[in-house]
Order: C-alpha cells, then sequence, then structure tokens
C-alpha cells in the first residue's frame, strides 16, 4: 500500500495549531478528495432535480451498515454495495413505469429505512454503533479508505470528461439526447453508481442526516456564481473544498466544539447565502 | 410557396400499431415522409402524432415496421417543444449548441471551431445575436429558434421536431416557420413535424399525413387539408382553403364556418 505520509507532513506545514495531528491531517486529506466529488455530482444532481433521489441513497447507507453488522461483514463494505444497489432499483424502477420519479423514491426510500429499523431495533447494541453513521465521523478514516476515495476521484475525473455534456443534454431533454445519439440509459445507470457511491462515502464525512447538503448546497451556490455552465463543475468544485477545509478547521477550534460534518454544511450554507446575494444582485 | 415534392421516401411507416395497455393509440399507420420534404403531422389531442415520433426515435415498442432511407452515417436533428432542465441552471446558447458537436466538455471550454459552427447555425434561424445568452433568458420564440439551432449543427439527413412552436405569438411561430423552410431549402434534410397550426401547414408543408390513431389522408397540402379531411379529423368544420369548401351549406360570413348540426354530431 502506497505511504501517504509525505502527503500528511505537507499538510502539516499549513500555519494551523489542528493540523499538526496525524487524524486531522488524515481527515483534511479525505475531505479534500471527497468534497468535490460529491459537489460536482451535485451539478448533476441539480440538473436532474435529483435531491431526493440522493437523500434515500443516503439514508439507504443506515440499511447498509445495519446489514453489515447484522451479518458480520465490515460496514465500510456493505453500505456503498447496499447504496449502489438501492441507486440501480431506483433508476431501473424510474425509466420501467409510469409512477412518478418522486413516488418510486419514496417507494424504495421508506422500504429500505423499514428494512433498516427492522434490523436495528431485533439486534440490540446495533443503535450505539449507527450512531457515527448517523452525525458522521470522518476523523476515524484509515489510509485504505483514502487511498480507495483516491481511485475514486480519478474514476469520477474520467466520468466527468466523458459524461458531462451527455448527461447535461440528458438533463435538458432526454428523447433530444437520445435522437442526437447520447446512450441515455448507459449514462443514467453510470451516475446513479457514481452517486451511489460517492453518497455513502460522503456518509462517513457529515453523516446520513448531512449528506444530501454536501451534494447539493455547494452545487446550487455555484449556480448563482457560475455564468456558464462549464463554470458551475469549477465553482462547485471550489466551494466544495472551501467548505470542506474551513468546516474541519471550525470543527477544532476549542470555542466551537461542534461535530465536523455540521460544520462544513454549516460553511457551505454561509456560502450559499453569500452566492444567492450576488446572484439578486447581478440580476437587474 | 411549398416545393414539389419529391417520390423517394425517406422514411415509411408499415402498419404501425401501438398499445397502452387495453388502449389502441397507433392503428395500421401507414404512411411515407417523402425524401427532403418538409412533412406536416397533423391531428387532435391524443391522435398519436407523438406517440408515432416517439416510434422512430425507438423510445417506445411499436408493431409493425420503419423502414428509415439514407446514408449509413445518418444523422437525427430532434426539435422538443420545451427543456425539462430547471431553468436556472446557467446553460448557455453557444454550450447548448455545442453539446452535440464536441467531444471536450464543457467545462473544459468550447472549441473555437465549434463556436464558428454554432454562430453560422444561429445565423440560419436569426438568432446569432442570442449566442452567450442564458437558455433561462430567452423569450419562448427566442428558445424555439435556439432548439432549432441546436438539431441543425448537427447536419442532420433527418429533421423531426414536435410541436416546436406551440404557446410561441403569431410572430413568433411565422419567424420560427420561415426560418426552418429557409435551413430545409438550403441544406436539404428531411423534416417531420407535428403542428397543429394548420394554415401555416398550408403555406409551408410539402407534405401532409393527417392523423387520428389511424392515417385519414395523406399528400400535399392542397388535397390532404381538404375541408372534408379536416372534419373527418376534427369532428367539426374547418377550412384551409375556401375554395375546396364541398359541402352547400352556409359558411358564417365572419369566420367561414358551417353551423349545420350534421356537421357536428360527423
Amino acid at each position: 500500500m502506497p505511504d501517504l505520509s509525505a502527503l500528511y507532513d505537507l499538510l502539516g506545514l499549513l500555519p494551523l495549531e489542528c493540523m499538526k495531528l496525524r487524524f486531522m491531517q488524515q481527515a483534511l486529506l479525505a475531505l479534500l478528495l471527497l468534497a468535490p466529488m460529491a459537489a460536482t455530482l451535485g451539478v448533476e444532481v441539480i440538473a436532474f432535480r435529483m435531491a431526493f433521489f440522493s437523500d434515500a441513497i443516503g439514508h439507504s447507507a443506515f440499511t447498509g451498515v445495519a446489514l453489515g453488522l447484522l451479518l458480520g461483514i465490515d460496514p465500510r463494505l456493505t453500505m456503498p454495495a447496499f447504496g449502489v444497489l438501492t441507486g440501480l432499483t431506483i433508476m431501473a424502477l424510474r425509466r420501467g413505469s409510469p409512477l412518478s420519479a418522486d413516488t418510486v423514491i419514496g417507494i424504495v426510500f421508506s422500504g429500505s429505512i423499514a428494512f433498516g429499523l427492522a434490523v436495528v431495533g431485533r439486534f440490540n447494541g446495533l443503535a450505539r454503533s449507527m450512531q457515527q453513521f448517523l452525525y458522521g465521523d470522518i476523523l476515524t478514516i484509515s489510509d485504505k479508505e483514502i487511498l480507495f476515495l483516491a481511485l475514486l476521484l480519478a474514476v469520477l475525473i474520467i466520468f466527468q470528461t466523458f459524461g458531462y455534456n451527455r448527461l447535461l443534454a440528458v438533463a435538458l431533454h432526454p428523447a433530444m439526447a437520445r435522437a442526437h445519439g447520447v446512450r441515455v440509459a448507459f449514462w443514467q445507470y453510470c451516475f446513479v453508481s457514481l452517486l451511489a457511491l460517492v453518497v455513502t462515502f460522503s456518509v462517513w464525512a457529515v453523516g446520513i442526516l448531512l449528506v444530501t447538503a454536501l451534494l447539493i448546497v455547494p452545487a446550487a451556490a455555484a449556480r448563482n456564481f457560475a455564468r456558464t455552465a462549464g463554470g458551475m463543475l469549477w465553482w462547485a468544485a471550489l466551494i466544495g473544498l472551501v467548505s470542506a477545509f474551513a468546516g474541519l478547521t471550525l470543527s477544532a477550534w476549542e470555542h466551537s466544539s461542534a461535530p465536523c460534518g455540521a460544520m462544513i454544511i454549516l460553511v457551505a450554507c454561509a456560502v450559499f447565502a453569500l452566492s444567492h446575494a450576488y446572484a439578486r444582485l447581478r440580476t437587474p | 410557396m411549398a416545393a414539389p415534392e419529391r417520390t423517394s421516401p425517406a422514411l415509411r411507416f408499415e402498419n404501425l400499431d401501438v398499445r397502452f395497455e387495453q388502449q389502441r393509440i397507433l392503428e395500421d399507420v401507414c404512411a411515407v415522409v417523402p425524401s427532403g420534404s418538409s412533412t406536416v403531422l397533423v391531428g387532435p389531442n391524443g391522435a398519436g402524432k407523438t406517440t408515432l415520433l416517439h416510434c422512430l426515435l425507438g423510445i417506445i415498442r411499436y408493431g409493425g415496421k420503419i423502414t428509415v432511407s439514407g446514408p449509413d452515417d445518418m444523422r437525427v436533428g430532434f426539435v422538443p417543444q420545451q427543456l425539462s432542465a430547471d431553468s436556472c441552471l446557467p446553460v448557455r446558447v453557444s454550450e447548448f449548441l455545442v453539446l452535440g458537436l464536441q467531444s471536450r466538455p464543457l467545462w473544459l471550454g468550447l472549441n473555437r471551431r465549434n463556436q464558428e459552427k454554432c454562430r453560422d447555425t444561429l445565423r440560419l434561424v436569426q438568432a446569432e445575436h442570442l449566442i452567450e445568452v442564458r437558455l433561462g433568458a430567452l423569450s419562448g420564440g427566442e428558445l424555439r429558434r435556439v432548439l432549432l439551432a441546436g438539431a441543425l449543427v448537427r447536419e442532420p439527413h433527418l429533421l423531426i421536431l414536435d410541436e416546436p412552436a406551440a404557446g410561441v405569438d403569431v410572430q413568433g411561430e411565422r419567424l420560427f416557420w420561415e426560418a426552418l423552410d429557409g435551413a430545409r431549402r438550403e441544406r436539404g434534410f428531411t423534416q417531420l413535424m407535428v403542428s397543429h397550426n394548420l394554415p401555416m401547414a398550408a403555406h409551408y408543408a410539402t407534405h401532409t399525413i393527417c392523423l387520428n390513431r389511424r392515417v385519414i389522408a395523406e399528400g400535399p397540402p392542397r388535397s390532404a387539408l381538404s375541408s372534408s379531411t379536416l372534419l373527418e379529423l376534427f369532428g367539426m368544420p374547418v377550412h384551409i382553403y375556401p375554395d375546396q369548401c364541398d359541402d352547400g351549406e352556409d359558411a358564417c360570413p365572419q369566420c367561414g364556418a358551417l353551423f349545420s348540426e350534421d356537421h357536428v354530431r360527423a
């Protein structure tokens, strides 16, 4: 396994007392990888109006964890696997059913949560283990998981290189995209799979309750700042990075002592408020 | 004035049949779209016009056969009525047009050659001045011409349009049809369009298909859009060509419509 010490040492050069600690360096590196991934996928989530979808995936992580604990498999494996399965199920039902998207998502979402609650309720002791997934716990992330995030980032860059224009075309009008040669189903399934993976990893950072915000808020702020569809991706990545860095640093500040995930989202919301004011001023 | 029809068909629909559950949407539809023609598909709401286009695009399953004649690398352009994405997305007209042209992602910028191509296409639909405007900031008429440019920039052999000018004011709709007709004459593509605007269809179409689950009539507009066909199609008297009134009933002196109870019942 590659040694990440050099990167940690580099982050340790930051003029912040909290960054002298190894677990904080690990958390920062993980967030610098994860936040821009979530934020750039958020651009597509907004374009497809899929906020509820990502919420459903986030909550399915709860069931994924419960299943892992129940079956004695590492929840960090069952969580993304169950998230991807949930995402693919929703997409397959959406494509093959006359039901509206929010109805399909609502059904899968509720079923998944109910199953998770049933599992947690049946086995004493599981509820306590679930807490870190509800609120997030990026400070416990390991080198192995950081390397997986780096691999996921590489996959995401390739995906956004080949899929960004195509997915935007699908979001604008699926029938038009199909007529113009875009393989709509293929790109939709790729998108939900990748989204499910990023969402389940984001649960680590901010917890199930706030995971949708990590995707939506930076992308929504980016929509206000950006002047072009291409620029929106860069703005989203930048806002994601700034929110993650500032949120982590503020959470370590002795006067705040707030959870890291909550601080990241609060910073992102503050940036959104700024972007909203900027958009109001820009529009006559 | 519409150009004369060419004979070889670019599209041939043979015994097309579509059912949704127990409901029959299309029944044994047989029609052709002549190569290079401006073919307009007319009919009442629920007649199956959009369904026919969806069959052609492969979106829904159908019985029967659709034969498409053209080059091996046949390019299809599609102009929808509206866009389905959030209108607040900061997508510029130039970006929308290059979606169909460049493989480079938009976040790495636009290719200069493609930008020139977009500008030329927008000029063709009299919308060159809109190139840097956001899609969400366009008026209804402007958006329809930009959607048309989005399909034309691909240099399609076959252009499919689904009520592309619905909801636009008279001036905007006339401008749209004029731009479309000019583009077709210049580039020579085959056009299949769903429209409810019968006077515009009569003026610009070279071929019309009258559809109400099945084909009621087909041919050049002057023969296919006769008052008797339109009566059968819409269940009420409609006159596009006043001299074609093949009924002796008195017409309304104000609008030319017939009052006969028989006609309304028919």
